[in-house]
Parts: structure tokens; C-alpha cells; sequence
């Protein structure tokens, strides 16, 4: 049985750390990394990670190193003291020093709060399984809403203010800063300041209930001209087409029960804000590409793109009734 | 054998099992660790999230002297027990003998008491950096 196939054994050997290592870093780039930062507080994690895995790979390789000096008997002539020496530095004062700066530079990595400028804040209420979106300007009379995606300028701190409907979600843009919990009752407040315009992704970090998977949405950082631009833009209705048949079925298919569509009908408030979804990137909190397909799809049956949704399927409705919902829908912005 | 332990019995180190001695430095880890966190969550509720934490920062740094001296003192007893014991095989204890427990509690104490330095350092850290509630 041994010596039958040890080629096999052998050969495979070498291959896993490189596939491991391959499946490792195809992690470390794209849109949403911790570890190809565009943010000032990613830099910061991104930094520490690699710090702390240096530091950590030396430990590893002093405690392992010495474990097998051992091992092999190389200290000569230990004396009564010898372990005592190790046990008590390397026991005590070694871990205790290390983890006592650990915990300083941690501590410094803190956020300044002390000064409480104007500044753009975003509220952010993560519900089962999508999130509010509401732009509060310092100089803007009227905040705007809208579901999903979160635009950010440029080298400007923004506060992220976050609420819970219902269970703990996380709020996490890996590629501009660090994660934090949304309590349900409690107001949390993430300070980030993004550095690189681009599109990023950003994800639910606590399991929350069956489709906590498909609870993510889109980051789209733009230069703060073109962000006040698009802010700007946001607080005008979207163009609405009076004689699109669409209009009239989402109307009259009860869908405005739960969206709103600034300045056709602004009662719904259960579902999220569809004013321009035209515009946005994905559709359903980050799961689907937004297309005119993907959206009848999603409105025939979206339990099927995403189990347990809260949002009733139109399978009733006749599909060139949804394929006009769709083309209206995806012409809002 | 028997002979060995003898020998051990005579070192009087003293007797007892002394549980209330290998319990103290950890609670005043406990209480300081209350003192501190309980005092700052009362302050701050009252004062505000943008309140200077100055005053908080006053208590864990009177409670932090207070735990630390009072570590101090525990340390400097236990380590009597340790000189009376400090012979060779000093970490024997398997006579079972009264005077063995005592000086095997002694040395947890004496363990105990060290995390408890660095727990109580540790939790005052904060106080040195942070400034204001939120
Ligand atoms: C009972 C309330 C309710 C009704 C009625 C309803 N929806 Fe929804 N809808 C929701 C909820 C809740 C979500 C968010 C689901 C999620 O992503 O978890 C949603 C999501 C959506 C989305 C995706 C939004 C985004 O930001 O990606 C679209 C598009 C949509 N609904 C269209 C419609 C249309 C069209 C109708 C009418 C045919 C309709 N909805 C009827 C509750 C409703
Ligand atoms: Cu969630």
C-alpha cells in the first residue's frame, strides 16, 4: 500500500501551496479588497496587516526555531536558569511588551471625533436584505434619498451614520475602510475618507438571515466636483416619460405601495427608493447587473434571485406588461 | 523519599490553604477593571458624546495607582513565601504535605498576581489615548 504510489503523494505536494497561494492573491486586487486599498483607513488596515504578518512570521519562526534547536539538543550545557529565562521572557515579558504596543498603535489608529465639522454625512439603514441610502449635505436644504449604492467624493471625510431595522447587519467597504455593526436600537458612526476615484464593492459582514449573502451594493467614488455634480442632480425628480406604458402599469400593479419614484409617487416607503434606478449599477443590493432583462427577471420572481426576499413575485402579471415596467424603470435618472 | 519530604516540612514556610490570598490580585483586577469602565459608561451617559474625557481619565488613573499599589503589596507578601521556599526542588509538591499546598498556592498567586499588573495596565491604556466620550 505504501510503496505502491508514492510518486502520487510526492508529486502533488508541491502544488497546493501554489494553488493555495494563486487562490490567496487573486483576492488581493479588484474592487473589493482590504488589501488593494483606496481609502485612507484601508491603507491603515492594509498597512497593519503586513506589519503584523512580518512581526508574526518572526515569532513563528524564533518559537518554532527554538522548539527544534531543542529538539535537536543544541543548547549545550543548559544551566538551572535557562528555562527559567525562557519560560518568564519569552512567557511574560516577550507577549506582554509586544501586545502592549500592539494595543498603543491600535489605540492611535482610532478615529479623531474630537472636532465635529460639517460634513457630508450618509445615513445607511441596513434592512432584510438591502440598504436605505439618505445624502445629508452640510449646505442641503432637502436630504436625498435613495436604496443600494453609495456614491463618495474624493479625499473628503464622509460620516456614515447606521441603523438596523430589524437583526445586526455590518457595514463593510473593504477597499475604503474598516467594518461596523448596525444595532438594531443603537446609532453607529463610521467616519471613512475614500482617496481613488473608482467603483467599489461593499458587503453586509454579519450573517443576518437566509439571503445575508445577497446583501451588497455598489460604491461608485467620483472627484468632489463631479460628486456635487451628481448630488446636485439627485435632488431634482428623475425624467419621467408621461406616455411610457410602463408608468401606468407600475401604478396601477401596485408597486408604489412600497417604492417611491420622486415626483410620480412618494407614499411607498417599505421597498427601496427607485427614483433613478436607471442609473444604478446593480439592481437587488448588489446581486444582478442592472439590464432591462435582469429587471423583469427580478420583478417575475425575485425569490428566485434571491430566497426569502421581501418583495412579492408578478409572475400574474403578462411578461410584455413587465418588459415594459423593465424599459420604464431602467429609463429613470 | 521520605527523607526528602521531611526536609520539605521543615522549611516552614508556613501552612494553610490560603484560597482568599490567590483570589486578591485578581479581584482587584475586577473591581478596577468596574471602577474604570462602569465610571466611564456613567460619565459619558450623562455628559454627552462630545463631553472631555478628562475626568474619567482622572478615575482610572487614581484607580489604576490604587489597584497597582495594592498588587504591590500582595506581590511583596507572596514573594516572602517564595524566599522561604527557595531551594532546590522548589517545585515539588508531591508530598501532598499542608506546608506543599500552601507554598504550591503561594506560587499560583504569585502567577496570578503578574496578569493582574498587566490586565489592569492594559485596560488603563485607553485613558491615555482617547479624549473625549465618543
Ligand atoms: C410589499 C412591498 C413591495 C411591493 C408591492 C413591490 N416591491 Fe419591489 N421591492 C420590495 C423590497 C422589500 C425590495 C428589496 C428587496 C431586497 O433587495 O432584499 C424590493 C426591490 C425591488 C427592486 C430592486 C431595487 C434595487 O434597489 O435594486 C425593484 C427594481 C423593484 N423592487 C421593483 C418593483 C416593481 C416593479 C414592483 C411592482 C410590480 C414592486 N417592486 C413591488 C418590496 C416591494
Ligand atoms: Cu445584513
Amino acid at each position: 500500500m505504501h510503496d505502491t504510489k508514492p510518486e502520487i503523494t510526492i508529486s502533488f505536494g508541491p502544488c497546493l501551496p501554489i494553488a493555495a497561494m494563486g487562490l490567496l492573491l487573486s483576492g488581493c486586487v479588484g474592487r473589493q479588497s482590504a488589501l488593494a486599498p483606496a481609502g485612507h483607513d484601508a491603507e491603515q488596515i492594509s498597512n497593519l496587516f503586513w506589519v503584523m504578518t512580518a512581526g508574526a512570521s518572526i515569532i513563528w519562526a524564533l518559537v518554532l526555531g527554538t522548539a527544534l534547536a531543542a529538539t535537536l539538543g543544541l543548547f549545550k550545557n543548559p544551566t538551572r536558569l535557562t528555562p527559567n529565562i525562557l519560560i518568564v521572557g519569552g512567557g511574560v515579558v516577550f507577549p506582554t511588551v509586544i501586545l502592549g504596543i500592539l494595543l498603543i498603535f491600535g489605540l492611535r489608529l482610532l478615529p479623531n471625533w474630537q472636532s465635529e465639522p460639517d460634513r457630508l454625512q450618509i445615513h445607511v439603514h441596513g434592512e432584510q436584505w438591502w440598504w436605505r441610502v439618505v445624502y445629508r449635505a452640510p449646505d442641503q436644504i432637502e436630504p436625498v434619498i435613495s436604496a443600494n449604492e453609495i456614491h463618495l467624493p474624493a479625499g473628503q471625510a464622509v460620516e456614515f451614520v447606521l441603523t438596523s431595522a430589524d437583526v445586526i447587519h455590518s457595514f463593510w467597504i473593504p477597499s475604503i475602510g474598516g467594518k461596523l455593526d448596525m444595532i438594531p436600537g443603537r446609532t453607529t458612526r463610521l467616519l471613512l475618507e475614500a482617496t481613488r476615484p473608482g467603483v467599489y464593492r461593499g458587503v453586509c459582514a454579519e450573517y443576518c438571515g437566509t439571503s445575508h449573502a445577497k446583501m451588497a451594493f455598489a460604491v461608485v467614488v467620483h472627484e468632489p466636483k463631479d460628486f456635487n455634480a451628481w448630488l446636485e442632480d439627485r435632488t431634482s425628480d428623475p425624467n419621467i416619460g408621461t406616455d411610457d406604458p410602463g408608468r401606468k402599469i407600475f401604478l396601477s400593479s401596485g408597486c408604489a405601495a412600497c417604492h417611491r419614484i420622486r415626483g410620480l409617487t412618494e407614499i411607498g416607503s417599505v421597498g427601496p427608493d427607485l427614483s433613478h434606478i436607471g442609473s444604478r449599477r446593480t439592481i437587488g443590493a448588489g446581486i444582478a447587473e442592472n439590464t432591462p432583462k435582469n429587471l423583469a427577471r427580478w420583478i417575475t420572481d425575485p425569490a428566485h434571485m434571491k430566497p426569502a426576499v421581501q418583495m412579492p413575485a408578478y409572475r400574474a402579471l403578462p411578461p410584455e406588461d413587465i418588459a415594459a415596467i423593465a424599459r420604464f424603470l431602467s429609463n429613470l435618472n | 523519599m521520605t527523607n526528602h519530604l521531611q526536609k520539605e516540612v521543615k522549611r516552614e514556610t508556613g501552612e494553610g490553604t490560603d484560597l482568599w490570598r490567590v483570589i486578591l490580585a485578581p479581584t482587584i483586577w475586577a473591581v478596577h477593571f468596574l471602577v474604570c469602565y462602569v465610571g466611564a459608561a456613567i460619565y459619558c451617559e450623562k455628559a454627552g458624546r462630545m463631553a472631555d474625557l478628562l475626568p474619567v481619565r482622572l478615575i482610572v488613573g487614581t484607580a489604576t495607582f490604587i489597584a497597582l499599589a495594592g498588587l504591590a503589596a500582595v506581590f511583596i507578601s507572596l514573594w516572602k513565601v517564595r524566599g522561604l521556599s527557595s531551594v532546590n526542588d522548589d517545585y515539588n509538591y508531591a508530598g501532598n504535605t499542608p506546608e506543599e499546598r500552601h507554598r504550591f498556592l503561594s506560587h499560583v498567586a504569585l502567577m496570578l498576581c503578574v496578569l493582574s499588573g498587566v490586565a489592569i495596565l492594559y485596560a488603563a491604556f485607553p485613558a491615555l489615548v482617547l479624549e473625549v466620550c465618543r
